[in-house]
């Protein structure tokens, strides 16, 4: 045995092993690669718990779109830490909503799109040998409980805030045999048989076909939704956006996810590049063109945006037209076609005010002055547009309407109408918006009016059938990022949208 | 006294002993057994069956059986010098040395993994990942692995080299070798056996390592999963019956290669007297 006395004999050994334990190794990895035009695949995290449905839908989606998807399990709190410790990977499906909401609040995400709702439920086993009905049932003392931690699983979380709002958590919680760290542990217990009765969440239990269920009603108020959000350092977000929508569509993953016994979210429709129609007051376009742009390219969409006169757009909708959403110059419009749309959000406002040449040269201080003779006045239209009858409705109301029809000279359809016309010379004032001021303000001067009737308010819908909720509620968050608000303020519009606390 | 009598006697004294010896082994052999049992109870050949069929589970136990062989080279390696150094030679500071090595044994496994995994997001890291990807890929897994298991063989050669007299390479020194040739010639030989205790304790370390691999390396099917892996992904879907399948996959894989190195590594030094 003199081989191992001499170093290199055994360095040499060494290295021969280990270049073949890594050519063994590298055997499939190569196959994987020359596969090779692929684009990169997608990191997606994926709580250990929703492996099933999820797995079955990456593999249907890396068949139809030669698109790799690398799943990556684990319980949701041990995924948060590491997505947040490498910043890298492109999707972050959670097993609960508590998750979603941490991820949000590190500033992970970027889009949230709804899978499926859960709630709480008891689970026994099959045929329920000790008979629990309810709650108080756990508390008898004859029936051993787990419950998941309150404090590492959001089922715990959920089931402790219920429990302590009715009274009934000091009771349970003294009759609670163990605190498992996750939900799957807890159904495992019941599954072993080493607790009697757990509590987890109904779209868990429904994956043991050896347990059996024992809804509680004052559970239902507890549902909540099992998301999947896009990481906002992901670095193919399109790619990573168009795997969620297709994951998150009714008619595409959700069907996955009824099979595995999940009660669905109320997805959109699948298309791989859905048409959308939206209808825009004119005033809006400025300002929110860019940010079409930027949606289109990271959802994947072509958006086909109408933008008019706010009385013509509601005239088509009562014709029959059913945009997937309305962007509206006013919310007086808004209101008149409510009942075809999802209940609005307002995003900025606007203001009329009186436009005149550089310097003032008529001296025109109030709506009043524009009654001097002589006055060359410009209207926007008090029926095609939303300004124009706003400002109609404003001068009825001072009084001053009628008499000022001796100095109308003009009523155009639009703002920008006027703009140009008074820029010409051919008019002494126009009465138009702040957004139609500001970018011509180097060559007329605005003169504010002071009534409550001269605000508007731009609101925003999605259409109530539209097949594209969830992207069409995506939109308003579109609009209403820092970089989308900085655009339509520079444009002339005030900031209004307030972001409400994540549901 | 003659010495008849003394024989039963002293057998009679011997009887408590063994049944002694007998009963605290035998409980500890059968607590298990018994769970072993415990575990058939909850499979079948169909389930057992069934996970070998799956391309998945073959997958992890063809990248556990790897990974842990690689492990084990590359401990040994790095156990035997550092046994050999921490055992032979003073110098100041090795209290220190000695206490950084246990570490990895102390520290609870899913910190060693999160260690790992922001190591190697720190610019140095990040540098290494440019030419080698290592989170979330095949090199993330031994190194996970290594970091641990390496703890274990390196106690182990300290103490082999502690419990070998240094007498035999200074007689080889004023014979003639150099340090290089009395370690060779002399020292490792005579380790024989630690080498393997080593290596067989490195390697079913390394089998079992699973919170570091969790974090640093995820549970990406056919890429990062090995056999502690699966067990957790199917325990986390409920499928009891699969995991404990595929645990007795891995205790029936461990106790074939664990018997097959003993058998080979203890026949080495017979040869040796023969």
């Amino acid at each position: 045995m003199t081989i191992t006395k001499n170093p290199w004999i055994v360095l040499l050994g060494t290295l021969v092993a280990v270049g073949l334990l890594v050519a063994l190794l590298m055997g499939p990895g190569k196959r994987l690669r020359t596969a090779g035009a692929e684009p990169k695949p997608l990191l997606m995290y994926c709580a250990a718990g929703i492996k099933p449905p999820t797995e079955a839908v990456a593999v249907e989606y890396e068949k139809a779109f030669r698109q790799r998807i690398q799943l990556q399990y684990g319980g949701s709190g041990t995924l948060l830490s590491n997505l947040r410790v490498t910043k890298s990977g492109d999707l972050f499906l959670a097993g609960d909503e508590s998750y979603i909401k941490s991820a949000r609040e590190f500033g992970l995400l970027a889009e949230v799109i709804p899978l499926a709702r859960q709630r709480p439920v008891i689970v026994v086993a099959k045929g329920n040998p000790k008979n629990v009905r309810a709650v108080n049932d756990l508390c008898r003392g004859d029936a051993r409980v787990a419950l998941a931690n309150p404090d590492a699983a959001s089922i715990g979380r959920t089931v402790r805030a219920l429990l302590q709002k009715d009274g009934q958590w000091t009771e349970l919680e003294k009759h609670v045999t163990v605190f498992k760290p996750t939900v799957n542990d807890v159904a495992n217990d019941v599954k072993i048989g080493s607790v009697d009765a757990g509590i987890v969440w109904d779209a868990t239990a429904r994956q043991y076909p050896e347990l059996e269920l024992v809804a509680v009603p004052l559970f239902d108020a507890a549902a909540e939704t099992i998301s999947i959000g896009v990481l906002k350092f992901s670095e193919q977000p399109a790619a990573a956006l168009r795997f969620a929508r297709y994951l998150g569509a009714r008619d595409k993953g959700l069907k996955q996810f009824v099979k595995h016994f999940y009660e669905p979210a109320d997805g959109d429709e699948w298309a791989e590049t859905p048409e959308i129609v939206l209808f825009s007051g004119a005033m809006l376009r400025p300002g929110i063109e860019k940010t079409l742009k930027e949606f289109e390219a990271r959802e994947g969409c072509r958006i086909t945006t109408v933008y008019n006169g706010c009385g013509i757009l509601t005239a088509q909708m009562r014709a029959g037209a059913r945009p997937d959403a309305y962007f509206s110059c006013d919310q007086s419009f808004m209101s008149s076609v409510a009942d075809m749309y999802l209940p609005s959000e307002t995003v900025v406002d606007n203001r009329l005010m009186i436009l005149v040449q550089k310097g003032n040269p008529k001296g025109i201080r109030t709506v009043a002055d524009l009654l001097k003779p002589g006055t060359r006045v410009g209207l926007p239209h008090h029926e095609k547009s939303a300004m124009g009858n706003i400002a109609w409705k404003m001068l009825q109301q001072m009084g001053l309407y009628d008499e000022l029809q001796k100095n109308l000279t003009v009523e155009s359809p639009t703002g920008d109408f006027l703009v140009n016309q008074i820029r010409t010379g051919s008019l002494d004032a126009i009465i138009a918006c702040r957004t139609n001021h500001k970018p011509v303000s180097e060559h007329l001067d605005a003169v504010p009016i002071d009534s409550p009737l001269a605000a508007m308010s731009q609101p925003y819908a999605a259409g109530r059938n539209t097949r594209y909720k969830h992207m069409m509620s995506r939109l308003l968050q579109a609009f209403t990022t820092a970089e989308s608000r900085e655009r339509l303020e520079t444009v002339g519009f005030g900031w209004r949208f307030q972001s409400k606390p994540n549901p | 006294m003659s010495s008849a009598p003394q024989t039963p006697a002293r057998s009679g004294r011997d009887w408590p002993f063994f049944a002694g010896l007998i009963i605290l082994s035998g409980v500890y052999i059968a607590l298990i057994v018994a769970m072993l049992v415990a575990d058939l109870s909850f499979t079948t050949p169909h389930h057992l069956l069934r996970a070998f069929a799956s391309a998945e589970i073959r997958y992890s136990v063809k990248l556990s059986l790897i990974s842990c062989t690689l492990t084990t080279l590359l401990s040994l390696w790095v156990a035997v010098p550092t046994g050999y150094l921490m055992s032979r030679y003073q110098f100041p500071g090795k209290r220190f040395v000695d206490s950084v090595l246990d570490i990895p044994i102390v520290l609870p496994p899913l910190v060693m993994g999160l260690s790992l995994l922001i190591l190697f997001q720190t610019p140095i890291g990040r540098a290494i990942q440019r030419v080698v990807p290592v989170t979330y890929a095949i090199p993330s897994v031994i190194l996970a692995q290594f970091s641990v298991a390496c703890a274990f063989a390196v106690r182990t050669m300290l103490v082999t080299f502690d419990q070998i007299s240094p007498r035999r390479e200074q007689v080889a020194l004023t014979l003639g070798c150099n340090r290089s040739q009395a370690f060779w010639l002399v020292a490792l030989p005579e380790a024989r056996r630690g080498v393997l205790t080593a290596a067989t304790l490195a390697w079913a370390r390394a089998l079992g390592e699973f919170g570091p691999i969790l974090v640093f390396s995820g549970a990406t099917r056919m890429r990062t999963e090995v056999l502690p892996t699966t067990v957790f992904l199917e325990l986390s879907i409920g499928n009891i019956e699969a995991a404990v399948a595929v645990s007795l996959l891995m205790i029936i894989a461990a106790l074939a290669v664990l018997t097959i190195a003993r058998t080979f590594g203890l026949r080495a030094p017979l040869e040796r007297v023969l």
